[in-house]
């Protein structure tokens, strides 16, 4: 990298992207390939596509605690050692609590990945579009504010992230979770065909469908020109995949937005605020903290996109203050950091089926099923708003028998048994973003490099408590009918933050009294700052957000560069 | 030899009373062959459990535990995976397990006959290990050593075939009943 330090020219590009992960990466490739030069800022450390990836073919014998994490790190770093995907093979993706703290006012697990490319590195790759089931939810259930855009508005811009990225998935038909641009879908097991074809001849509106998934099932030209092959199911995706397999930041979007020569990427660098103009009435640039020299150097732009995933998109903007803008960037409507929500993953259902004794699987998956949500679809029909998703799994596990010792012993684990179908479910349920629920800055603490502290304040309510309850009996019925046993609910009890789902403080909405961001996830009162990770969200529904986030992030960079064109912004 | 229980216990004491007092280097047992960060076990530590792990899955035609080092896998994750109460409990069992030993046939573990260990851990086996210092210390052990043979690059590449590309995944197929194997 050339020393870009120098003059305030050379500080100057046409857009700035704040964030590497999967929407940052979005909108760095998209301004680049239409041409501008384009600044991506990362606070942490760089993560290059296949040499940045230390673990991913070490065997299970090469790591010293076979996966599990020592008790002195999980100690120290209780939240992030509650995340399922926190391993011996992928620690080294996660902040740790202790690097990085912030303020719980009630409890909240904030996973985070601080490197370039983010969590598209260890995300859990589910893809599922929303549907107007979902955005015109607030609108029909009376809670947050109306979604300024609808479907129509998304769909063509799903399509076209989705044949990049490479979704995996079959065309279902349902009209809640809208077909996408798919490779062909991944093999359900025996038990899950059984229970999708019961679910269908029993139950009118549920369905049980194929993962929807950013795996490269049959990878077409476009992925071939990203230098990414067919998914090998290694399902060890959260180690960064050497064959491209999934989709991430790393693999796709960044190394093409570095091919077309118009990318500059800044990794150790702290965005602590955007510089606002007051005589032009716009944003001029950011202003960003080194972290390994801690000095501040402003870099300026035409356009800055803010991706620096929902909590931190909502501190630099609550940051970035300035005599316009008192309580933070473009917030006049005082909601700011406000109407925050995540998804609620508390609920699990297991059991055992008997049948279908003399199948089997073979090789590894990185999906499962997925039940879409059926609860309050058409109009509202139980004592709680909205509905939950579920994944739904059945796969037969080898073991070994353990007993005694000596010889026998030695026979046993030389000779594997196949247990029994094991069945599966976790809920995936909606949450009601409440303006009670808020992300605020501590008026004195700092962290390292002089940022304020964050405080997180948010909690289930009796929607969610009504909602998990639903899932249990819901779930159970069918389990029951279908002929599973063993069944057995759980509820995890987790803290919000540890679905990794966690969204809103910035929503878009039509009204700039009520929300921050237009239809463009354009800041209402700062037009050329455009917001489009999960803070954006008005709504969480039920699906795994980020393929949304991607698909928002490409139709505003659009925007952005049609309205930079006019000379609009 | 036959020492009484109450002479044995007295020259216990008298030795680890003694060894107490001398400084690390002159102690005769050289200190584990691996290094450990927060328990302390020494060469006879490691040879108790060398010895265990030989017991519980020996070698044959094949290798055994000992031989992939499962008794370091062990010292290794009690060391570094269990909370402190539990490499407590585990260290304690250790002496208690020790102790069993030598009261029952005057000598550590390691020199015992395969007909005494057998007894031993048949013993340790129907005991309860919430109850019984011993059997913990021997079921959670066992517990480590399976888990060290069972995913050691012997077991892995020569008995349960582990692939690190499957580059398939087959939803329904018919099973097929695998060959017994010898051990």
């Amino acid at each position: 990298m050339a020393n870009i330090n120098n003059s305030a020219q050379d500080r100057t590009f046409d857009a700035i992207v704040i964030g590497s992960g999967i929407s940052g990466g979005w909108a760095a490739k998209e301004f680049t390939e239409k041409g501008l030069k384009t600044l991506v800022l990362e606070r942490g450390r760089d993560v290059k596509h296949l040499k940045d990836y230390p673990t991913t073919n070490m065997y299970p014998w090469e790591f010293p605690h076979r996966g599990q994490i020592p008790e002195a790190i999980k100690e120290e770093n209780p939240v992030v050692s509650r995340c399922y995907a926190y391993k011996e093979d992928a620690m080294h993706f996660f902040v740790k609590d202790k690097e990085h703290p912030y303020v719980q006012d009630k409890p909240f697990d904030w996973i985070r990945g601080y490197q370039v490319g983010g969590k598209s590195l260890m995300w859990a790759r589910q893809t599922q579009r929303w549907s107007n089931y979902d955005f015109e939810g607030p609108a029909r259930d009376g809670f947050a504010v109306d979604w300024p855009i609808r479907y129509e508005d998304l769909a063509p811009w799903y399509s076209y992230v989705e044949k990049f990225a490479g979704i995996s998935g079959n065309k279902d038909g349902i009209a809640h979770l809208p077909d996408g641009e798919f490779l062909p879908p991944m093999e359900l097991t025996k038990v899950e065909t059984y229970f999708k074809d019961f679910v269908a001849a029993n139950y009118k509106d549920r369905h049980v469908i194929y993962g929807r998934c950013a795996h490269l099932s049959e990878p077409q030209q476009i992925h071939k020109e990203q230098g990414r092959v067919q998914c090998q199911k290694r399902v060890l995706c959260q180690r960064g995949c050497p064959f491209g397999g999934y989709f991430s930041s790393n693999s796709s979007t960044l190394p093409w937005a570095e091919k077309t020569g118009n990318m500059t990427l800044r990794p150790f660098s702290v965005v602590h605020s955007i510089i606002y103009d007051e005589q032009k009435g716009k944003a001029t640039g950011v202003r960003v903290i080194d972290t390994n020299t801690k000095q501040m150097t402003e870099f300026y732009a035409n356009v800055i996109f803010v991706n620096a995933a929902a909590v931190n998109t909502n501190l630099i903007l609550l940051n970035s203050t300035s005599h316009r803008f008192p309580d933070g960037l473009g917030n006049d409507s005082g909601l700011l950091g406000k109407y925050f929500a995540f998804h609620n993953y508390r609920g699990h259902i297991s059991a055992l089926y008997e049948g279908y004794k003399e199948f089997t699987t073979e090789g590894r998956r990185p999906t499962s099923a997925y039940i879409p949500r059926f609860r309050n679809v058409e109009k509202q029909e139980t004592d709680f708003l909205r509905g939950y998703a579920a994944g739904f799994i059945s796969e037969r596990f080898s073991f070994t028998k353990k007993e005694g010792f000596g010889h026998s012993l030695k026979e046993q684990l030389f000779n594997e048994e196949l247990g029994p179908w094991f069945v599966g479910s976790h809920m995936m349920g909606e949450t009601i973003p409440k303006e009670k629920s808020r992300i605020t800055l501590d008026k004195e603490k700092k962290d390292e490099w002089g940022m304020p502290l964050l405080h997180v304040d948010m909690d289930y309510d009796d929607n969610d408590e009504k909602m998990l309850k639903d899932f249990f009996e819901q779930m159970t019925e069918m389990y029951t009918r279908a002929g599973f046993t063993d069944i057995k609910t759980s509820d995890s009890k987790q803290a919000p933050g540890l679905d990794i789902h966690e969204m809103g403080g910035v929503r878009m909405g039509n009204d700039p009294k009520t929300s921050l961001l237009n239809k463009w996830n354009q800041l209402h009162a700062c037009q050329n700052v455009f917001v489009t990770d999960g803070a954006c969200m008005t709504s969480t529904s039920t699906q795994n957000p980020s393929l949304t986030y991607m698909a928002l992030t490409a139709r505003a960079v659009d925007h952005a560069v049609s309205q930079l064109k006019k000379g609009e912004i | 030899m036959l020492v009484s229980r109450r002479t044995a216990l007295k020259q216990v004491l008298f030795v680890s009373a003694g060894l107490a007092l001398l400084p690390s280097c002159f102690r005769k047992t050289p200190p584990a062959s691996i290094k450990l960060r927060n328990i302390v076990l020494d060469a006879d530590d490691e040879n108790v459990l060398a010895a265990l792990a030989d017991t519980l899955i020996p070698k044959t035609n094949t290798p055994g535990a000992k031989d992939v080092s499962a008794h370091h896998f062990t010292m290794t994750m009690v060391d570094d995976c269990f909370k402190k109460e539990d490499q407590q409990r585990w260290l304690e069992g250790m002496k208690a397990f020790d102790k069993l030993c030598r009261d029952k046939y005057s000598h550590a573990f390691e020199k015992c006959t395969p007909d005494e260990r057998a007894s031993l851990l048949t013993t340790l086996e129907a005991a309860k290990a919430d109850t019984d210092a011993a059997a913990y210390f021997y079921q959670t052990s066992k517990r480590l050593i399976i888990q060290g043979y069972t995913s050691s690059e012997y077991y892995l590449t020569k008995v349960q075939v582990y692939e690190l590309v499957p580059a398939r995944f087959h939803g329904s197929i018919p099973v097929k009943q695998p060959d017994r194997r010898t051990a």
